[in-house]
């Protein structure tokens, strides 16, 4: 049992490497290539469903967790929501008041964008239940 | 809240890691609990005094802080 619950909480990177591969090859694909857009829409929808996978799997991965493991991924997920809330609304206000290019700016960079705020709440988080830096009994 | 898991674990000798191992948790969660950093369910707090053999009021006691 314990052999199995960390073999699926150990998968969960895994599945995210091939989010991460998916969509990186997907947008290099259609930034480089001329495709037409029945490609291009099958090339969007490999990701997401990569994407669905690892949400799966993420989220199969809570169960195996411990209070304090649950605790964490929720804090860190609720200061990504916020910053990704606060994000939104302030290119959507400079959008209103200075046009963005797309080449300078689009949903596009948004992506790596809330993975970093992921970690900086998982970061922020696991320092206030001291896990990283615990002393040893 | 304040508790008195490492006494209880002094008492019994054994490790953050090997309690982790009894009542189901990561050792890091014990870290977290024992330091007073995160305050356990009813049942984790159960599982633990049920470990140790004492009552669980004897293990984690509400200080002048917790009350309202």
């Amino acid at each position: 049992m314990e052999k199995s619950k960390k073999h699926l909480s150990d998968r969960v990177p895994v599945y995210a490497c091939i989010w991460a591969g998916s969509y990186i090859g997907s947008l290099g694909a259609m930034k480089t290539l001329e495709l037409s857009p029945a490609v291009g829409i099958m090339l969007t929808l490999v990701p997401a469903i990569a994407f669905a996978l690892f949400l799966y799997k993420f989220y199969r991965s809570l169960y195996f967790m411990d209070e304090v493991q649950i605790k964490i991924q929720m804090e860190a997920v609720v200061v990504a929501f916020a910053l990704a809330l606060f994000t939104i609304m302030t290119l959507g206000l400079i959008d209103l008041a200075v046009e963005l290019q797309p080449d300078d700016w689009s949903y596009r960079f948004l992506v790596p964008l809330f993975v970093a705020y992921y970690f900086i709440g998982l970061f922020i988080s696991k320092r206030k239940y001291h896990i990283g830096h615990e002393e040893h009994d | 809240m304040k508790n008195t898991i490492k006494v209880e674990r002094a008492k019994k000798n054994w490790t953050q890691a090997e309690l982790a191992e009894k009542i189901g948790v990561s050792r890091q969660a014990i870290n977290a609990i024992e330091a007073g950093k995160f305050v356990p369910s009813t049942v984790l707090a159960l599982r633990m005094a049920k470990e140790f053999g004492t009552p669980v009021e004897l293990i984690f006691q509400l200080e002048e802080g917790d009350w309202v």
